[in-house]
């Protein structure tokens, strides 16, 4: 049986080569478009945990949603030492985030200024490697300060030149702090993020006297598939202590779940609809070789074989051929997958140079491609599966021929 | 009911109708026949196009179901066998040559006859052992390996025939198996059917208008609209 299905695959070249062909391209597609897809979620999840400030941030409870600079996290020391206690966090990073006005003799500009440490921040993002003139937070000046490359042009500074910062401190007062520009930094995207400045923790918190106190501990989590758990450990363990809110990144970010879950959708959307097509046009192609075969059909089932065995023998042709246009297409795909992964395609050459959600940039991502062994076998058992459907029908006429008006099919 | 030797017969057809409707029109392929055939009989179906020969060809081969009446094989009543239930009885029973189309044209001509075999499911050399000797008698022993497009009409009849014998049949039905040969390979492919039928007392069937097989059969049985017109046996017919 197997014999005949594989040589009635072979009767007719073309045809074979024409459905093959359909199958391996759309199969090789589907691998890599899920590859592509696999590796800038993944990349863009890590530009919203590193936007966000980790995978799980802890504030005083309303903090995210006001920014106010009132809500402080109290006895910073004690929650940090609970929330080691929680398995699975990596590492914690204190901040102290100020929004405010910086002045020079030549403007004022509305800031961002987050305080941190340096050495623990940058387990988050590695901001130096932004730096474009200068230092990252040395200790040339006491209350050193980075700013973007827009803001410096903007405000005409140079290197050590003092800027004042005029914000609020937690009691509502106003106060001003002077700093010295110790270096810049350039997100290489015109307009985005200019108005973010970093300082170092103990400089901001006397800035806004916020000794021994923060505005954010951003918590790092060993797996990503940690973080939910991470978040619901942290909850209970500060339940007793109140007034923290816990949040994951994608609670903090939405925007960002929401854009990564839209492009998984669409994403799957695409490839049913290509299989839909891949599914007519085989089907259609089988029914052609069945209608074409009707009377040697007809001869199978008059010397002896029954219409479940000639159904079978249909489902054998589709199923061989499946496998053989899946190991092409696997080929290329992975072929391909490997290239990508290799090279890698820059995100700003996409035209996404310019693409900002909720504050994480997609600038500087190079997309490669990420195989996902249990998401490319279901895609394959999908692929499979979609041949085999597409034969069903076929197969099913195959065995509903009446033997008599199947031998005088031509007559 | 006996036949004219006194055997019980081994196919019994009777008061076997067949109706088609062909659009608006019903079309009475067969009027009530009734028919017997005895153990190694080499017969023929004979009379004019239309005159419902492959019909009831096809109802003793269980490849249509009469509208009314009823079919016997020996003590089986095959009448209303299913798709299914009548493939697995010819696979055992029941060996087919037809005019046109007799082989897989994907298979060789020993991979066509050894299909039935592996059907019912004999070990190879059960298989080597059945076909062998029928492919040396047929005299296509060095064509085994040929497709059916690289052997002549006369050849693929040859191959069609050591299928048709190779699950050791109870009965060949031929459906006009001469029809697109010329004369003497239908000669040559008559006398071996006919001395297949006396080696192996398997009992032949023959539908046709061919003058050559009317001339080999021991019995014809003339059919016209539908209905038996004349049952011409041995005697009648010059043949022993």
């Amino acid at each position: 049986m197997l014999k005949l299905a594989w040589r009635n695959l072979w009767r007719n070249r073309t045809r074979t080569l024409i459905i093959g062909s359909a199958v391996a391209f759309s199969y090789a597609l589907m691998l890599i478009s899920m590859g592509i897809n696999d590796d800038s979620h993944r990349k863009m999840e890590q530009a919203a945990e590193r936007a966000a400030g980790g995978a799980v941030l802890i504030h005083a409870a309303g903090y995210w949603e006001s920014q106010a600079s009132d809500m402080v996290i109290e006895a910073p020391e004690a929650v940090m030492d609970d929330a080691r206690t929680v398995a699975g966090v990596r590492a914690l990073v204190p901040r102290v985030a100020i929004n405010g006005l910086v002045s020079s003799p030549r403007g004022n500009e509305p800031i961002r200024l987050t305080g941190m440490v340096p050495a623990l921040e940058f387990l988050v993002d590695d901001l130096s490697q932004k730096l474009v003139d200068g230092q990252f937070l040395g200790d040339t000046h006491e209350a050193p300060i980075v700013l973007s490359q827009s803001m410096v042009e903007k405000l005409k500074l140079e290197l050590g030149d003092k800027v004042v910062l005029t914000a609020s401190t937690p009691d509502g007062e106003v106060t001003r702090a002077l700093f010295h520009l110790d270096g810049v930094i350039s997100s290489g995207i015109a307009g985005e993020a200019n108005f973010l400045a970093y300082t170092t923790l103990e400089a901001a918190q006397k800035a806004v006297e916020m000794q021994g106190k923060l505005s954010q501990i951003g918590v790092l989590v060993g797996e990503v598939s940690e973080q939910e758990r991470v978040a619901a450990a942290l909850r209970k363990v500060f339940e007793a202590r109140g007034g923290l809110e816990v949040l994951t990144w994608q609670q903090a970010i939405p925007e960002m779940k929401g854009l990564i879950e839209f492009d998984d959708a669409f994403g799957y959307i695409y490839l049913i609809v290509i299989f839909i097509i891949v599914l007519l046009a085989i089907a259609n192609t089988f029914l052609m070789a069945v209608m074409e075969r009707v009377r040697e059909y007809g001869l199978l089932n008059a010397i002896g074989l029954s219409p479940a065995r000639i159904g079978k023998l249909v489902i054998w042709e589709s199923v061989l051929l499946a496998l053989i246009a899946m190991v092409i297409g696997f080929a290329m795909g992975f072929s391909v997958h490997l290239i990508i992964d290799h090279v890698g395609i820059n995100a700003a050459d996409m035209g996404a140079g310019d693409m900002e959600m909720a504050g994480v940039s997609l600038a500087d991502m190079i997309i490669r491609s990420e195989l996902r062994p249990l998401k490319w076998l279901i895609g394959s058992c999908c692929v499979f599966a979609v041949v085999m459907v597409s034969a069903l029908y076929p197969a099913w006429r195959a065995t509903r021929l009446s033997p008599a008006q199947a031998m005088r099919f031509y007559e | 009911m006996k036949t004219t030797d006194g055997t019980p017969p081994l196919i019994r057809v009777r008061g076997v109708r067949r109706t088609y409707q062909q659009g608006l029109v019903e079309v009475h392929a067969l009027r009530g026949v009734d028919l017997d055939i005895s153990q190694g009989e080499f017969s023929a179906l004979a009379g004019p196009s239309g005159s419902g020969k492959t019909t009831l060809l096809n109802m003793i081969g269980c490849l249509d179901q009469p509208s009314a009446g009823t079919v016997h094989i020996g003590d089986d009543d095959v009448t209303h066998l299913g798709r299914a239930e009548g493939a697995e009885y010819r696979l055992r029973h029941v060996g087919f040559i037809f005019q046109a189309y007799n082989l897989i044209p994907v298979l060789t001509a020993w991979e066509n006859a050894e299909f039935v075999l592996l059907l019912q499911g004999i070990g190879e050399l059960e298989r080597r052992k059945i076909l062998d000797p029928l492919f040396e008698r047929v005299g296509l022993s060095d064509y085994k390996k040929r497709k059916p497009h690289e052997m002549s009409g006369g050849q693929q009849q040859r191959v069609a025939i050591v299928r048709a014998l190779a699950s050791r049949p109870q009965i060949v039905l031929a459906d006009e198996p001469t029809a697109n040969l010329d004369s003497a390979t239908s000669a040559s492919l008559l006398d071996l059917m006919l001395e297949l039928n006396q080696e192996h007392g398997v009992t032949f069937v023959f539908s046709t208008h061919d003058a050559m097989v009317m001339e080999r059969a021991r019995r014809i049985v003339r059919l016209d609209s539908g209905e038996i017109v004349a049952d011409e046996q041995g005697a009648a017919l010059g043949v022993a």
